[in-house]
This record gives structure tokens, C-alpha cells and sequence, in this order.
């Protein structure tokens, strides 16, 4: 059991920084991701945790050893590749067996380990075949084996469901979910698609060109997003962002952009940019104060996702299925008022700005 | 039908191609078993009237044949195992560690092929004389790792570029040190590449002419290349049927080894042609 810990830890190829000055701690036990869109950082932070990748500055610690310098061996580490990167010469058990053998672990005991990782993930049929032989998801949990056959301090899992079909995407999301419940160990994962992150962690970094843009819970991530970038990344479909700012309304000040005027409770100065943030499923259609043109319906089956046109911006809402839209109609709407998002318009940090019911 | 036509015609082309490039190999060992006074018949015989393995026996029990295969062996092994060794580490190092220089130096290795042996020859020689080692097996040994290393250099990293980055990051965090990363997962990735490089000096070496003639003059060290040339042909006459027995001895290793490994080579010589 193990915390780690980064200490503004700063990458460079060169020209090219990779991350900058990222410090962030991750409890022992804790599910992490790292997500962002690729380029971000996020296989760098995983492959210097990993000791694959030295840090230009900084400091990285496992547990209350600082690990920067130390040869990966030694790390007490798993990791799991997007690759897999199974050993193409060795047979499944051979592969499993060989972090074991490294450490010269008695044969005795190496082959009762690998015997019991192997049932843990169902490959006793498989102990035999070569990586070749085995389909994608058996790949996998291979991979996972040859991780959790050494019981090691820190999982590290670089995009190891990326390469698998959508079903067997969820299958093995639920599978990794268990494995750590069981497990109880630290695990990093780093993903580039938010619903792995969103279902799998207790806490998600969210990273963009090599910063750390938010560290929290997927609930906080997704209710509280603390940037433009966090807001517009996470949410699929995407969060509305629209464009305005603030001015003088009635006693207080209001918001004003897109043909849409609110009124706000607290916060702000006047003449500020700003940025506003709708998630989709906080706009109501049927009934409101607002009206705009319906662009496109899209019914999904268990909603319909639908666009309006409202002053020059197009508003991407979710509505019941049971909500009558025709295209080219005028449809009035509201916006939930407690769960709109301001940022500032030139920074993108989030503003502590209220809106009036 | 036209496809059977076309299959006819096409076998028949490959076995007439078979049988012009096999006859020369033919006549060599017919000759090397016909009696001295059959050779020269006219019209010529393919058939020997009379089987002969005399020519065998002479060569083993008369002439120092026996040395110079020794020489040719042992000096074929030996840089055969230092090219190896030099070209899978040097390749290692040209794909996997970052250094500045690296891509540069990876071509530079490619020009000195630039140089015309020819022209190398009188400097080897005299470097040799000052190092001390003219007239020696190891001087041929050095000669020719100098020209197979750059081949076997190329060849080897095009065939490194083809493993992936992660089966040696994986062995590292499995608790690999670099050489037993390289050991374990590298060298059996890169075995059939380190085969056809093996083939490859090893043909060079057996087959070399010009740097023996030049750089050694005793029969301690001469190989068969220069050593049969030296004692079968003279200027007055060709022994022809010893020349044609020792053609026989000379050529079967070769024949035997691409026998058991042609798989390898032509796939180290396809993964050579590929990237690069």
C-alpha cells in the first residue's frame, strides 16, 4: 500500500515540454485517472511514475521514498500497456510467471502465483498458448496478470481498454472496477475517454497541454468544472458555451448574450467578458421565458438530443422523447438558473457567480 | 484451361531457369569425380565412364587442403561472432537510446560504403605491419568485421525499429535490468535478423578473395579462397580436377547451412529491403 506523490514535476523533450510543473498526490488505495485529450501529458506523468521517463525537475515519491532516480525494477510497480505488450516468444504462463522470475521467486512458489492470478482472470485454459494465439480481451488479462501476479504497491494502466471493441470495453470496465475493489491497491489509469474515467475513479486529473487542470471527484469534475477547458472536455454531449458579459439589469447586474438576458444573484462586476456554461440536460424545452428555432432533432430512444437556434449561438439540449419538436418551429425554453457555470471570458477560470431564480 | 496454360508455362520457364543456374554446380562435381584422362575428351562425356574419388584423397593426403579449411572456418566463425555481438548492441543502441548525433551516425554508417575496398587495402596493410598483426588470422578477422558491420548494422536496425518500445519497457518494470530486458525480449524478437546476419558475414568471410591475397602470404594463415588459388593454379598449368574437388568441399557448408536456414535469411534480407 502505497500514496504517490508529484512534486511540480516538469518534463522537457527538448524544445518540447510534455508537463509543467504538475504536483498532485494520490492517496494510498485511491482509483486516479489522468484524462485529456492525447498530447496532454498524461503517458509521460504514467511512464515517469513508471521510472521510464526521468523528470527534468521535480520530485516523485512512493510511499515516503522518493523514486526519481531509481531503475523501474525497483519501483514496486505493475504497469499495463495500451499494447499489452506481451512477450511474443513466451507462452501466457511464461509471461506471467516472468516479473516473478526477475525477483528470483522460487519456482515452487512462482508457478502456485501464477496459477492463482491465472484463475483470478480465467486463463487456466490458456496457461499454454502463446500471445499470438489469444484474442484482444484475452491479451488484456494476460497483461493484467503479469501485473497482479507480483503484488505490487502502485497499478499503472496506460489506456488498456482502448484496443477493445465497445462491448467487451464495458465488460472489462466492470472487471477492472471489481479487481480493484478486491485488490485495495493504488491504481493510476490514464484514459483519453471520459466515461472510463467518470465510471472507474474515486478522483480524476483532468490535463491539458501539460498542466493539471482539475484533480477531483468525477461528480465535482463534472458539476464544478474549475476552467473553460475541464467544462467544454468533460459532458458528452458537450457543455453550451456562450459568449457575453455583464451589464447593468433592473437594480443588479444581468448577463447578456445570445438573445438570452438573466438577471444575476450574486457576483461579477459590470462590463466583464463572460463566458456561460449550459450543460445540455439544464435547458428545458416546451416552456419559458426564452424562445428559439428548432435546428435538428435527434431521438437516441431514451431522449432526444436537440438543437436550437437562439440569437447567433445553437443551444444543444437534451428533452424527454415525449416533448413534440418540429424543425423550424419556434420552441420556447428556460435554463435550470442553479446550475449554470460562469468562467471569465479571457482566463477560462470559473467565476463565483450566482444567477436569480 | 488458360489457367492451367499459364501454370505450364510458367513451371517450365522456372525449371529451364533451375537447370542453366545448376548446370555449372553440376559439372563442378561431375568433374571432381571423373578419372584425370576423361577430362578433356573430345567430344566431352557428361556422364563419368568411371567413378573416381582420387582427386578426394589427393587434396586431404597431399596438400595442405586440410589447413586452409581449418583457417577458413576459424576465421569465418570468429567474425561472424564479432560482428554479431558489435551489430546487435550497436543496433540496440541506434533504436533505443537517445543521444544527440544518433540519426546522423546511423547514416554515417551507411557511407563508409561509399569507399571502394580497393582503395582501403594498402592502408589496412600497412596499419596491420605497425599493429603487428600482417600474416595473421586476426588480420582478416579485423578486415573484414570492418566491412560487414555497417551492412549488419543497417540490416539489424531496421529489424530493431520492428519491436515495439513496450515489450522492453514492460520487462524493465517486471524488474529487467537494460542487458536482461535486451537478453530476454529484445535478442529472441531480433533472432531471425541476427541470422541472416550471422549468414551474411559468415558467406563474406568464406568467400573474401582480394584483403586474403594481399594481407597474408603463409599457409599458416591463408583460407581457402587464396590458399586453393595459390597451390592448384600456376601459370603453366590448372589442375583441374583437384581445383574442381576443392570447389566441391568449399562449396557444401554453404549449401548446407542456407539449406537449413533460408527461411531466415530471406526474411532478414525483406525486413532489410522494408524500412530503413
Amino acid at each position: 500500500m502505497a500514496d504517490v506523490r508529484f512534486d511540480q514535476v516538469r518534463k522537457a523533450f527538448g524544445q518540447a515540454v510534455a508537463v509543467k510543473s504538475l504536483s498532485l498526490s494520490v492517496a494510498s488505495g485511491e482509483f486516479v485517472s489522468l484524462l485529456g485529450p492525447s498530447g496532454c501529458g498524461k503517458t509521460t506523468t504514467l511512464r515517469m511514475l513508471a521510472g521510464l521517463e526521468f523528470p527534468t525537475s521535480g520530485e516523485i515519491r512512493i510511499g515516503s521514498t522518493v523514486v526519481n532516480d531509481m531503475p523501474p525494477g525497483q519501483r514496486d510497480i505493475a504497469m499495463v500497456f495500451q499494447s499489452y505488450a506481451l512477450y511474443p516468444h513466451m507462452t501466457v504462463a511464461e509471461n506471467i510467471a516472468y516479473p516473478l522470475k526477475k525477483r528470483r521467486v522460487p519456482r515452487a512458489e512462482r508457478e502456485a502465483k501464477v496459477r492463482e492470478a491465472a484463475a483470478t482472470l480465467q486463463l487456466q485454459a490458456l496457461l499454454d498458448r502463446k500471445p499470438r494465439q489469444l484474442s484482444g480481451g484475452q491479451q488484456q488479462r494476460v497483461a493484467l496478470g503479469r501485473a497482479l501476479v507480483r503484488d505490487p504497491k502502485v497499478f499503472l494502466l496506460d489506456e488498456p481498454l482502448s484496443n477493445l471493441d465497445a462491448k467487451l470495453r464495458a465488460h472489462m470496465r466492470a472487471e477492472l472496477i471489481e479487481l480493484h475493489r478486491r485488490l485495495g491497491k493504488t491504481f493510476i489509469y490514464v484514459t483519453h475517454d471520459q466515461l472510463e474515467a467518470m465510471t472507474m475513479s474515486d478522483r480524476i486529473a483532468v490535463m491539458h497541454e501539460g498542466e493539471l487542470q482539475q484533480f477531483g471527484a468525477p461528480k465535482e469534475v463534472y458539476e464544478r468544472p474549475a476552467n473553460l477547458f475541464v467544462a467544454g472536455f468533460i459532458g458528452s454531449p458537450a457543455m453550451n458555451l456562450i459568449p457575453g458579459e455583464l451589464r447593468p439589469l433592473g437594480s443588479g447586474l444581468g448577463f447578456a448574450g445570445a438573445g438570452l438576458n438573466l438577471p444575476l444573484a450574486s457576483g461579477g462586476t459590470a462590463g466583464e467578458a463572460l463566458t456561460l456554461g449550459v450543460r445540455p440536460e439544464d435547458v428545458t424545452l416546451g416552456d419559458g421565458p426564452f424562445s428559439g428555432t428548432v435546428r435538428v432533432v435527434e431521438p437516441t430512444g431514451h431522449e432526444t438530443i436537440v438543437m436550437v437556434a437562439s440569437g447567433d449561438v445553437t443551444l444543444v439540449c437534451r428533452a424527454r422523447p415525449d416533448v413534440p419538436l418540429t424543425v423550424g418551429a419556434a420552441v420556447p425554453f428556460a435554463l435550470r438558473t442553479s446550475r449554470l457555470h460562469a468562467f471569465n471570458a479571457v482566463t477560462g477560470h470559473r467565476l463565483p457567480v450566482t444567477f436569480a431564480p | 484451361m488458360r489457367h492451367l496454360a499459364g501454370r505450364v508455362v510458367f513451371n517450365l520457364f522456372a525449371w529451364t531457369v533451375v537447370l542453366v543456374l545448376t548446370f555449372p554446380l553440376v559439372w563442378m562435381i561431375l568433374t571432381s569425380i571423373k578419372p584425370q584422362f576423361e577430362l578433356f575428351r573430345i567430344p566431352p562425356a557428361f556422364w563419368p565412364e568411371e567413378v573416381t574419388f582420387e582427386h578426394y584423397r589427393r587434396l586431404i593426403d597431399e596438400t595442405p587442403f586440410l589447413k586452409y579449411m581449418r583457417n577458413s572456418l576459424l576465421l569465418g566463425f570468429a567474425t561472424t561472432f564479432v560482428v554479431v555481438i558489435v551489430a546487435t548492441l550497436g543496433a540496440h543502441s541506434l533504436v533505443r537510446f537517445r543521444y544527440p548525433g544518433r540519426e546522423r551516425l546511423a547514416q554515417l554508417v551507411l557511407f563508409t560504403y561509399l569507399l571502394p575496398s580497393v582503395v582501403l587495402i594498402l592502408p589496412l596493410y600497412l596499419m596491420m605491419v605497425r599493429v603487428g598483426l600482417a600474416n595473421s588470422i586476426l588480420s582478416l578477422v579485423v578486415a573484414y568485421t570492418t566491412f560487414a558491420l555497417p551492412y549488419a548494422l543497417w540490416l539489424l536496425r531496421s529489424f530493431m525499429q520492428g519491436i515495439p518500445d513496450d515489450l522492453e519497457a514492460a520487462a524493465l518494470v517486471d524488474g529487467a535490468t537494460r542487458l536482461e530486458a535486451f537478453i530476454d525480449v529484445i535478442l529472441p524478437q531480433a533472432l531471425p535478423g541476427i541470422i541472416s546476419t550471422a549468414l551474411f558475414t559468415f558467406i563474406l568471410a568464406w568467400n573474401e578473395y582480394l584483403f586474403a591475397l594481399v594481407l597474408v602470404n603463409t599457409d599458416e594463415a591463408r583460407p581457402l579462397t587464396t590458399g586453393v588459388m595459390n597451390m592448384l593454379v600456376s601459370a603453366f598449368n590448372i589442375e583441374w580436377s583437384l581445383l574442381m574437388a576443392a570447389a566441391v568441399m568449399m562449396s557444401a557448408p554453404l549449401i548446407v547451412i542456407f539449406a537449413f536456414l533460408q527461411n531466415y535469411l530471406t526474411r532478414g534480407f525483406g525486413a532489410g529491403g522494408l524500412k530503413g
